[in-house]
This record gives structure tokens, sequence and C-alpha cells, in this order.
């Protein structure tokens, strides 16, 4: 489907009002919108909302190659998925420009900023060792996709623990959940990607775009940063110019942000960890509160297995009875023993219905004639046409 | 061109109901029963196992490759990898390049319709614990696209695998040399013997057995049921009109005698 | 290739276990118009598996899709680790021809109505929850259907036994499950998927039981829809 363009009329709206230090949302400009983190039932689920959008991650490990160019390092897979449910001009299994433009700065986050200590996922050097993949789904795109799809793509690799693994001499062990306690990744720091939006020639400056403010920006700064203050990744896009105050500015801004964000996460596995502990309800399901109008649920429910068996026998007899005559005729054909003919050394043939273009079936067996003739002829039907016309060219035909 | 093509052609729909109020289909069959099923054993001599089947006029020819892999990390089981392809000759509906959805979905049911049954144990596919095990490539290619696929396929996997001769392998302990020896052959230990049968529905009321394509293409729903024995391996009903229980049982019924009639078909032709 | 892992505690699906005994349907949550991009949206969960399910249309139809007599129905199945299998190829074809029964699609020629599915967390019956999320993304974008589809999941164990709506352990240990999907007219079947062998009886005991927690499927359905519409009035 494509997507609705933005009319120049509501263009024009949003830019006045960035011009007078409004936002379409009451935000402020430095503003993020609220985030909420969520942990599934499976390890390493990762689900964040901010505002509207959504993002999911979810990590995945599996035993694998290392690369020849670094046998002693485990190999960290990032794949970016835009769904067609985030919203409508997204396509399924292809990959827009967008996305391309996401992943490789996502791999960039994680990847280059070597965030995870990839020798440690190393089992036997240059032989084997571990594929940890992150999976990030884009649920719903309102705005600012790359910020949110980097909190839970860091959330999800700390929530996440592998299998242990235990190599005694060639013979590699991979322990069951129940043998031994998983074990998490050694990850050494979180970098998070913060995004800058700039309008009129860099004059205004807004974070955490919505979907609206992206379509009418003209360029985009992108930080990757963590706690410690250390700059992992920065790119600019756009056609825009940047003084060197502003770069700097914005890098002050980024520090807060991402130490917010990054304590809410660690009290977001914090609060995870505690439920589990606790063994209370956790996971996606108990995000739903029943309070919301849109939202309902259910509590478990009994189903009466007694009345189940009654009803099965009750319609038992009675369809025996109802039945019979539709059932008889639909196996008597098949219920008669059929020989199986045997043509040739190693073929063999069964049934008489129906031609077939492979085999002459005009052989001399009785019982297959008397068959066919009190079948139906096709021609006879056509005698049933309402015009006489048709009739006798039918017939005319048939002879 | 004769007037009765004419209305085949213009109003398929109607063609059909007039035949099936009387409770007979064009091509002379009544609404329960199979086209005539040819099947021939052992036809590509090439193949440690093949077949070739023959339904009305739907063909299917099925062989089975045999390589020597690497076992998965745990060792014993071998592997089977089952692959439907649906060539351009076969249909003017399908064209060249990868695999179509159909095809797709039918590999899948082939994989399906292989665990479900569990006809083969992958562990009998082992030849050296840990090391060495049996990877049968099952390559079904359809030659003549007349409908109902699904149950010449798993006829023909079925009778292929019957079939299957596997060369005896040996490993050497200390050199860990591979010998193979083509002059001993091993049968494949095969102890069930399931068996598919199609169905559609037509009109939203007329159940019909082992559609032909033009049939498939008028079909408001269609429903495939495998049977092991006495004992159902799989019901696959995707979607289309609601069917009542008794029309679901009257299904399983023919599908009980089809399947024994099948069965009898590849027994007969092994033991000859 | 070996498979991925995803790792899930032992103590979690144990939880699962002892939180339902034999014969029961699994808590069921529903949040409707979850998502702000598309037509109808909802979030949808059964005990602990929980998929998300939107819906577009009728629309704009691709102009090789395109069905002069109705509406072409795209049904897309995001599974959450790698790319869409050829099992995932197998339940986007399930899925697209029991809503293509369920949605009139004679009243929209030439559009499309696609529906799209998203795997957040399979702890067992994924394919009845799935059915279950696009039939209530549907409701959502208030589509016309013919009737409401609703799906339940059991799996028969070793011994013979029959439970209803199986969380992941059971699913593994059964020795089949079956999935039904039934309508809500006149409860007949719409669809039937299953793996595994079992015996006509259990089939005939499976169905029944399935039968009677399609009802309790289809009062949640009413329930979800008539809170969220009361507001309005």
């Amino acid at each position: 489907m494509r997507e609705t363009p933005l009319s120049n009329c509501e263009r024009e709206f949003i830019l006045k009002c960035i011009a007078q230090h409004k936002r379409l949302d009451g935000r402020s400009a430095y503003d993020y919108r609220d985030i909420r983190i969520a942990f599934g039932v499976s390890l390493g689920c990762c689900h964040v909302e901010l505002g509207k959008t959504r993002v999911l991650a979810q990590v995945s490990c599996e035993v694998g190659q290392p690369k020849q160019t670094r046998p002693h390092d485990g190999v960290l897979f990032v794949n970016v998925e835009m769904s067609p449910m985030a919203c409508p001009s997204f396509e399924a299994g292809r990959q827009s420009e967008e996305g391309v433009e996401l992943s490789r700065l996502m791999e960039r986050c994680l990847k280059e900023s070597r965030c995870m200590d990839l020798e440690s996922l190393c089992i036997v050097a240059g032989e084997k060792a571990w594929h940890i993949r992150v999976d990030i789904h884009v649920l719903n795109h309102e705005g600012n996709i790359l910020d949110c799809a980097s909190i839970a793509a860091i959330s999800a690799l700390a929530h996440f623990r592998r299998p242990d693994v235990t190599v005694q001499g060639e013979e590699i062990r991979i322990h069951s959940m129940e043998d031994r306690t998983p074990v998490p990744l050694s990850i050494h720091h979180f970098p998070l990607l913060v995004s800058f939006t700039f309008f009129s020639q860099g004059k205004h400056m807004l974070v955490d775009p919505s979907e609206k403010e992206e379509k009418v920006m003209e360029g985009k700064m992108v930080i990757g940063m963590n706690k410690h203050r250390e700059i992992c990744t920065l790119q600019v896009t756009g056609q825009m110019l940047l003084l060197k105050e502003q770069v700097l500015r914005c890098s002050n801004i980024a520090v807060t942000k991402v130490t917010v964000i990054t304590e809410l996460i660690f009290q977001a596995l914090e609060n995870d960890k505690q439920a589990r502990l606790k063994g209370e309800k956790h996971g996606f399901a108990e995000l739903v509160s029943g309070e919301k109008i849109t939202s309902n649920k259910q509590p478990v429910t009994d189903v009466p297995v007694s009345q189940a068996m009654e009803e099965s026998e009750e319609d038992g007899s009675s369809s025996m009875d109802s039945d019979s005559e539709e059932s008889e005729s639909f196996t008597q054909h098949a219920s008669e023993e059929r020989k199986v003919e045997i043509l040739a050394k190693g073929v063999g043939m069964i049934g008489d219905g129906g031609p077939s273009k492979w085999i002459d079936l005009t052989c001399d067996d009785d019982h297959a004639e008397s068959k066919k003739s009190t079948k139906f002829k096709p021609e006879l039907i056509e005698l049933d046409g309402e015009s006489s016309e048709e009739e006798c060219q039918v017939v005319l035909d048939a002879s | 061109m004769p007037l009765f093509k004419t209305f085949k052609i213009t109003q398929p729909k109607e063609y059909y109901e007039k035949f099936l109020e009387k409770d007979v289909r064009p091509d002379n069959r009544e609404l329960g029963e199979f086209r005539p099923t040819v099947l021939n054993i052992g036809c590509v001599t090439t193949a440690e196992g093949s077949s070739l089947v023959k339904l009305g006029n739907t063909s299917v020819i099925c062989g089975i490759k045999a390589e020597v892999a690497e076992p998965a990390s745990d060792g014993k089981k071998g592997y089977l990898v089952p692959n439907v392809e649906l060539p351009p000759l076969c249909s003017t509906n399908f064209k060249p390049g990868p695999p179509s959805e159909l095809a797709q979905v039918l590999s899948q049911n082939m994989v399906d319709f292989l665990t479900d049954s569990k006809c083969v144990r992958l562990e009998d596919l082992c030849i050296v614990p840990g090391k060495l095990v049996w990877s049968l490539y099952i390559d079904l290619v359809c030659l003549d696209f007349d409908g109902n696929v699904m149950d010449a396929c798993t006829l023909a996997l079925m009778a292929a695998l019957r079939n299957t001769l596997l060369p005896v392998v040996t490993v050497d302990e200390d050199s860990g040399e591979i010998t193979t020896d083509v002059s001993i052959h091993q049968k494949l230990s095969i102890s069930k013997c399931p068996v598919s049968t199609s169905f559609i529905i037509f009109d939203k009321k007329i159940l019909l057995v082992d559609p032909t394509s033009e049939e498939e293409d008028l079909a408001t729903g269609a429903l495939t049921i495998i049977t092991e024995g006495d004992n159902l391996c799989s019901i696959y009903k995707p979607g289309g009109t609601p069917l009542t229980d008794t029309q679901m049982k009257t299904c399983i019924d023919r599908a009980f005698l089809r399947g024994r009639e099948a069965e009898r078909l590849i027994e007969e032709l092994i033991d000859k | 290739m070996a498979a991925a892992f995803i790792v899930v505690r032992k103590e979690d699906l144990e939880a699962q276990q002892n939180a339902e005994s034999c014969q029961t349907l699994r808590c069921l949550t529903s949040e409707l118009g979850c998502l702000t991009r598309s037509d109808g949206s909802v979030s949808f969960s059964q005990g602990d598996t929980t998929v998300l399910a939107v819906s577009y249309g009728p629309a704009e139809v691709r102009i090789n899709q395109e069905q002069y007599d109705k509406a072409t129905v795209e049904v897309v199945y995001k599974p959450k680790v790698g790319l869409p299998r050829p099992i995932d190829r197998k339940r986007e074809a399930i899925l697209k021809s029991t809503l293509e029964a369920a949605i009139v699609t004679s009243l929209h020629p030439r559009s499309s109505i696609s529906i799209i599915i998203q795997e957040t967390e399979d702890l067992g019956s994924n394919m009845a929850c799935c059915i279950n999320a696009a039939c209530l993304a549907l409701l959502d974008a208030a589509v016309h259907m013919a009737f409401m589809v609703a799906a339940v999941a059991v799996s028969v164990m070793e011994d013979g036994q029959i439970k209803l709506d199986p969380n992941k352990k059971e699913e593994l240990e059964g020795r089949a499950t079956l999935t039904f999907v039934f309508d809500s007219a006149d409860l007949k079947v719409v669809s039937v998927v299953t793996s595994g062998t079992f015996s006509q009886e259990e089939y005939k005991k499976s169905i029944d039981l399935t039968r009677l927690a399609a009802e309790r499927v289809f009062q949640f359905y009413r329930d979800s829809l008539s809170k969220k519409l009361m507001q309005s009035i």
C-alpha cells in the first residue's frame, strides 16, 4: 500500500509551530515521550514502547562456526524487520531504503561499539562458537524507531541467557535448562542511540521526533552513546550544515538522555528479576490490564468434560441413522474388494473410474464395461437444455 | 466447437451441477470414486529408490538419493529432505523461477507427512553414531498436474521409500576412511504405510473425492485425511466451507477404505 | 542447520503447568486498537502465548493480485526469530483460507484485505492463538464477515488423555496436537490442522471438547467488543 503524503498545509503548520517552540503533542523540544520497557516469558524478549512507537526484540542463539578471520570470537548478528504491521507502506520481505539505514545503524551501535564480549562466546577456537542473533521487529511506526529499537535491542541482550556448555576433549555438551542455570552474555556497556532532528537550516532542533515531524525535517543527527559519556557512533544525514557548537550541544543533551534511559533499563531488568524470583506472573499477557475499555480479560475457564462426553454419545447415535444413506453411496464404490492389476514388472494398477491418458481403459474387462454402461452419458444431460436447437446439435455431435 | 464444450467453458459451475445432481461426475466417476491409480516402482535406475504414480492424468515421479552426512550435535538422527517441484511443464499455471507458494506448501506437507506418521525412524539412518548418518534427498517432480497432487505425492513417496536400497558403508576406525560396498544393499526398514485421501467441497455442500484440477478450481473447500492402519495421521482442512461432524465422519470412513486399497497396491507390487 | 534456541526457564514452564489443571481454557486477554497505524489491531493472549494481529482494508490491491469478483485476502505471518520458513508459509496458507471463508469477500471486489500477524510469545497453541487474534483484528476493523471463527487446540498425551488448550510442555510431550476452527453460526468445522497420530475415538472426543471451548471464545469476542463499543453510546 502506498503511503499517504503529508499535505502542504499540515507541513507548513508543523514548521510554524516549531518556529514558535511548540510541538503538536505539547512536549518541549528536548522531551522524550514516555518509555515503557517490558520483558516476555522467554528470556531475551523485550518489548519497548516509546509513546505509541513499538518495537519488539528477541535474542536467540545457536552453535556454529566462527568467522575465519576471527577464530576466537563468537558472532553477533543484527536483523531489523520493518513489518507492514508498523506502517502500511512497509512491505513484507523486502528491505526498504529506510530499513537498510536502520539495520546499518543498529549494527554500528551494537557490533562496532564492542559492547559485548564476543570472545566469551567461543567454545572451541576456530571450530565452534555461539552465534547470537538479535531480531528487531518494528511493530508500530509513530516516529523515532531508531531510539526505540536501540533500547529494545540492548535490553533484550542484557535479559538473555544462553545454555551452558562444557568441553571435554573433543566432546561438546550443551546443557539443558534443567541441567545447569543458563549464563548471561557479558556486556561491557549499554550503547544507546539518540536522534536529533533539525528544521529551517538547523535553526531549530527537536529530540525524539514524532512521525509527522520526521516527514518535515531537514536533516537528522544520530549519536550513539553509553552512560560513561563515550560516543560509539555519530551520523549526520540530510541537506544541512551544522556548526561545531550545535554538535557539542547535541552530545551534551545525549549524555543526560542516555543516563536516564540506562537507569530505566536497569530498573526494568531488576523488576523482571524480582518478579521471577517471587514466582509472580510476568510476561506480555500480564501487561494488559482489564481496566481500559479496549482491553478485556477472561479468567481461566473450566470446560465441563462430562457434558462433552454426553453430547458425543448422543451425536454418535443420531448421526448413525441420519447420514447412513449418504455415506453409503459415498463409500460403496470403494468397498468392493478391488483387485490389483499387475500390468508389467513393477507396474500395478487399481481402480477404474474416470479417464486417463496414460493407459487404455477400453480393456475387455466385462465388469468395468457393465458398470460404464449404467453410468450417465454427458450428452444425455445436455438434452435438458432449453432450446431445441441446442438439443439437435448435441445429439448429432454425440452420434 | 460442440455445444456442451461451450457450456463447460462459459459456465463451468452450472455444467458440473448438471452432472452432480445425478450423482455422477463429468468424467464418469461416482462422487466417492478414485481415478485409476497406476504405480510403477523402481523406474529410475540411478536413484536409490524411485517410483512413478499416475492418478488419472496426474502423475508424479519420485526419486530418492542418499548421501552420507554429518549428524547434528546430538548424533544419531539422519535427515529426510523432501522437496516437491511443480515445473512449468506440468501445467500452464506454473512459471519458471523460484518455487511457487503451492510448491512450498506441498513440500512442507511432505515434511509433516513424514514426521507425523513416523514411517521412517530417523535413528535407522545412522551409520556411525555421532559421526555419519544417511541424508535422504526425496525429490518429487510433478509431470502432469491434473488435480490431487497431494495424494499422488504421498503415494509416490511411500512407494519410493519401500523401494529404497542403501549400500553398506563401513568406517575404518584407525584411519577414519569411509568405504562403500555397492554390492551389498540394505533395505530401509519401514513398518508403516500412511496413505492420504483428498476431498473437495463443491458448491458448499457436495463432497468429491480425488478431484481433478478443474474440480479443484471450482472447489469451495478442501480436505486431506491421512490414515495409517486404523489410526489417523493427519486431518488437514485449511478453511473453506464449514463441514458438519457427519460429513467429516463420511470423509474419514472413505479415507480408511482408500488407505487399505492403496496399501494393498504397494504391498502386492513389492511382493511380486 | 541447528535449530536456534529460544530459552525459556524451567520454572516458567512449570508455573504454567501448575496454574492449569486438566480441562481448562487458559486465561484470555485482548487489547483492541493497540497499534495506531492500522485499521484494526489487537494484542491477544491465551495464557502466556501472545500474538499481535493487525488488519488493513478493504484497500487498494496490487494489480497482479486483483480479482474482479471479490477481495483478495493476504496474510503475512512474522515469526519472532529469523526469516519465514516453509512451515510459516503453510501457516499463512491455513490462515488465509480460514479467513477467506469467514470474510464476505464478494462485497469488496478489486480490493485487498490484508492481515499481518506477529508472533510475540509461543508457549503452546500458537496456531489457535493466531486465528483468534486475526478474527479479533478483523472485528476491530469492522470488516464484513459471514461468521466469526474461533480456534481451540487439544493435545493427545501418550496415555490417550486429552488436554484442552495445551501449553508448550504438553504440546511437546503429547503424541498428537489437533487444532480445530469452528464458525460462530452453526459451530461447524471450518479448519482442522493436526500433527502426530491419533485414533478416531480420540478425534471424536477432541472435536466435542473443543466445540464447547470455542463457545467460550465466541463469548469472549462479544464481551471484548461490547466493552469497547459501549463507551461511544
